[in-house]
């Protein structure tokens, strides 16, 4: 009799064991696979429905501005996800409930606006952004002086010399601002221009914020420059051999380009050998 | 002094409770993890941390607020310590004001600690300890406080689960005074205009102990400002211990 | 001979519930209490001998009727000084020890330090505590808590203990220590109130009962006075005689193959069943009379209600 039951109790811990290996194996499989089914959206994207930063103030209850910190967040998150393809669709509906939830919070403008800008090729949506955040923080003279950077880029000389002017008045503008005002009118930006007056924006910062913004901009300038040295002299070897190299070293070895470039931070750029293409190692706004 | 033995034996007696442990474990999590979100940021990495923690000594403070407010007086009715207690020559006013302060110890205790984990971060990543997020912290404090004694009053006479449900509510109402005020620039003149300004004048406007935003930009407060603050929250105090005082002294212990 | 506790009249009606049904427990209570007797309180569970003690504390508060203690009103600070209680299944901090808790109960009465430490020192000695004087009170059994609930009511050395169903839940052993315990209080020249049902204590240690049963007291009076000394039977267990020789004596209770036990009514039947024993040469092993108790009493008294 005791040694049946000894035998029942040995089978059940047995079959317990046996479950919960089981079930434990198969929730981890499922989920592997659950992850590589590719998705439209990453989690947190059902910000996008609420429909305005005015009812999140009410009913964040006092604690706004940490709403305004993790919305920012995500949507950096969500901005460099690049399978997802429509996600500028709602860049000005989430920046403006960053700014209606913490108006004095001023890297959001920033990145906002450079999203609208470099992604989403929406000049006037990055105007927008940028003057909202004069609008709510009238001492920051760093905004219209990127729309401004951005105009006279995209060689729209009157909207540029609009934007200087305004950042010219702006107590603690630095002396490139009167010098690019009076010069919109006729000077084309180019990368060389635009990398000396990063330079000295950067050089003449009053604060770490200024120089750290700066630097981000000399970072997308050089690589901007270096791609496309890069692109020619790929260009090149593609017309010598007929292939496209298998590594940026054998541009060097072949002597089409040497030394290859490397970006402000000394790292590699990448290269996909399948598709000929090269990008920087760094997100430039997320340095 | 009765009170004060009243006051210090609540405090041992909350204390010793591991469940308020809890939310101040979860607190300090949560300002070590702002460490890791301010990496995942573009730009002011510190402007997080300090949110964050702020956020997380008014959130937990508020937990454990309710938590003690509600328990332990409600403890008392319910586990009949009461009865002796009462019947020692003791008024009922005084056992209510020794359980409060005993209660306001141990918040002062808890959020202490928080504070202190909070600005210890701060410390290691800006170098200098600001004396506005001090401010800040000891505003989120009387606000506790005040939370703490709405939490008592409804202990008198509900259980702690209703007690918390009502707590709640008053601090969500305490934070929509301005949804009041909105609703009372855009009524029209007349007698829903001025029992909405009554109703605005009793309601409590748990904002003006908000200066969580101030701090973290350093902006400039004026002393009268803080002294105002400070001044509503001890009056709204006062007025809710002396309503729990009126119903708790002719309540029948059965 | 001083009334230490006097309750007048006293009516109380409880209102519960959302839509309130009204419960009159109390309707016109009224008994005193004489310093230095143990005075018991008596009735069937739910007659208000809990309410009305809750009354004389203050801790419910009647709607009509006068309470006073030691001459004064009720809730006189000065009355509550000189009273010390202990309610029905106490319950205490559960974090504090016992020490803590006594000096805390110390600390309400205003006793200096020195004084509450000796005090409290000496009452866990006395309750038989005082190895578990640093052991937190969660930990504490049903009958040690029964005990420093005794040890906090005489913290401030009153001159009226008002126990509510202090023996229940006790073991024999508990209640014998809390017989003795209740005893010497009356040696030292306090008065003690005591709510009980059980009859058998009460009957052994008070001077003076009050039984209340349907929200009044109905019976009240020293307790030599309510139960006289009648003898109601005698209970005899013998052996040698058969059955059917006692029918006219007594009634069999229980009849085995070697013993009788008889319950005899009349004195008279008695003298002449122990003839017969003797007669018959049996033998009587147990000869028990039957007085009235407080429990025949007590039943008598709450059907007649």
């Amino acid at each position: 009799m005791r040694a049946v039951r000894a035998v029942r109790r040995g089978f059940t811990s047995l079959a317990l064991t046996l479950i919960l290996l089981g079930s434990g194996a198969g929730l981890m499989a499922l989920k592997s696979e659950v992850d590589r089914i590719p998705r439209q959206k990453i989690p947190g994207a059902s910000v996008i429905y609420i429909p305005s930063g005015k009812f999140l103030k009410y009913a964040t209850l006092g604690y706004s501005s940490l709403a305004a910190d993790l919305i920012y967040l995500w949507a950096i998150q969500y901005y460099s996800t690049y399978t997802v393809v429509d996600r500028f669709q709602n860049l000005e509906h989430i920046f403006s409930i960053i700014a209606e939830l913490d108006p004095r919070y001023t890297d959001p403008y920033e990145v906002g606006a450079l999203i609208a800008a470099y992604e989403a090729r929406d000049l006037n949506l990055a105007y927008k952004i940028l003057d909202l955040g004069l609008a709510k923080n009238p001492d920051q003279w760093l905004f219209p002086f990127e729309a401004g950077h951005y105009a006279q880029m995209a060689k729209d000389y009157e909207t540029a010399k609009r934007f200087y002017g305004k950042a010219m008045r702006i107590p603690g503008a630095p002396e490139i601002v009167k010098r690019l005002y009076a010069a919109a009118g006729f000077k084309t930006m180019d990368l060389k221009t635009a990398w000396e007056m990063w330079l000295e924006v950067r050089d003449t910062a009053a604060d770490e914020r200024t120089r750290k913004i700066a630097d981000n901009h000399l970072y997308q300038v050089k690589s901007a420059v270096d791609i496309g040295v890069i692109r020619a002299a790929l260009a090149q070897f593609r017309t010598r051999y007929h292939h496209l190299p298998v590594g940026l070293e054998e541009l060097e070895r072949v002597r089409i380009l040497a030394p290859v470039p490397r970006d402000l931070d000394g790292r590699d750029y990448l290269y996909d050998p399948q598709k000929g293409e090269v990008s920087p190692p760094s997100i430039w706004w997320k340095r | 002094m009765k009170i004060a033995a009243i006051a210090v034996n609540t405090f041992r007696e909350g204390i010793r409770d591991r469940i308020l442990y809890l939310p101040f474990f979860f607190a300090v999590v949560a300002v070590v993890f702002a460490r890791v979100l301010a990496i995942l940021t573009v730009g002011d990495r510190v402007k997080i941390i300090k949110d964050v923690g702020l956020a997380s000594i008014s959130l937990f403070g508020m937990l454990i607020a309710v938590l003690i407010g509600t328990g332990l007086v409600y403890k008392e009715i319910d586990k009949k310590t009461i009865y002796t207690l009462l019947a020692k020559p003791i008024e009922r006013w005084q056992f209510l004001l020794g359980k409060f302060l005993g209660l306001v110890l141990i918040l002062f205790v808890l959020t202490a600690a928080m504070a202190l984990v909070f600005l210890a971060v701060v410390l290691a990543h800006t170098s200098t300890i600001d004396g506005r997020l001090v401010l800040a912290v000891t505003f989120i404090f009387l606000e506790l406080v005040l939370v703490t004694a709405v939490a008592m009053l409804f202990s008198c006479f509900s259980t702690p689960i209703l007690s918390s449900v009502f707590t709640l509510s008053f601090y969500i109402i305490g934070h929509f005074s301005w949804g009041l005020q909105t609703l009372i620039e855009n009524s029209r003149p007349g007698p829903a205009r001025v029992a909405l300004r009554a109703l605005y004048a009793v309601l409590p406007d748990l904002e003006n102990f908000n200066y969580k935003t101030d701090a973290v930009y350093g902006l400039k407060i004026l002393p009268q400002y803080y002294a105002f603050s400070a001044l509503y929250g001890l009056a709204y105090t006062l007025f809710v211990l002396a309503l729990a005082v009126l119903i708790f002294k002719k309540r029948d212990f059965v | 001979m001083v009334t230490v506790l006097k309750v007048e009249d006293l009516h109380k009606t409880f209102a519960s519930g959302f839509i309130p049904k009204k419960r009159p427990i109390l309707k016109g209570v009224s008994f005193s209490v004489n310093s230095g007797e143990i005075f018991g309180f008596l009735g069937p569970n739910g007659a208000g001998k809990t309410t009305t003690l809750k009354c004389a504390l203050g801790l419910i508060f009647p709607d009509r009727g006068k309470i006073e203690i030691f001459g004064r009103h009720h809730l006189d600070a000065g009355a509550k000084r000189r009273v010390g209680y202990l309610p029905e299944q106490p319950y205490f901090y559960d974090y504090l020890t016992a020490s803590e808790f006594l000096d805390f109960y110390g600390q309400l009465f205003l006793m200096k330090k020195g004084e509450r430490k000796e005090k409290a020192a000496a009452l866990l000695r006395q309750v038989g505590l005082e190895r578990a004087a640093d052991l937190p009170l969660r930990k504490f059994s049903r009958g040690m808590l029964q005990r420093v609930g005794l040890a906090q009511a005489l913290i401030n050395d009153p001159d009226l203990v008002l126990l509510d169903e202090p023996l229940g839940g006790l073991d024999p052993l508990g209640r014998k220590e809390l017989r003795d315990i209740i005893a010497r209080l009356k040696q030292e020249g306090k008065t003690v109130f005591l709510c009980s049902h059980i009859l058998q204590d009460i009957e052994m240690i008070c001077d003076r009962v009050a039984i209340v049963a349907g929200g009044r007291v109905v019976s009240q009076g020293a307790l030599q006075d309510l139960i006289s000394e009648k003898v109601l039977y005698t209970e005899v267990t013998l052996s040698g005689l058969a059955e059917e020789d006692l029918i006219d004596l007594g009634e069999p209770v229980s009849v085995r193959s070697d013993r009788i036990l008889i319950k005899v009514f009349q004195e008279s039947n008695v003298e002449t069943l122990l003839d017969l024993v003797r007669e018959r040469r049996g033998r009587v092993h147990s000869l028990v009379p039957r007085t009235e108790t407080l429990e025949d009493i007590f039943v008598e008294i709450v059907n007649r209600s």
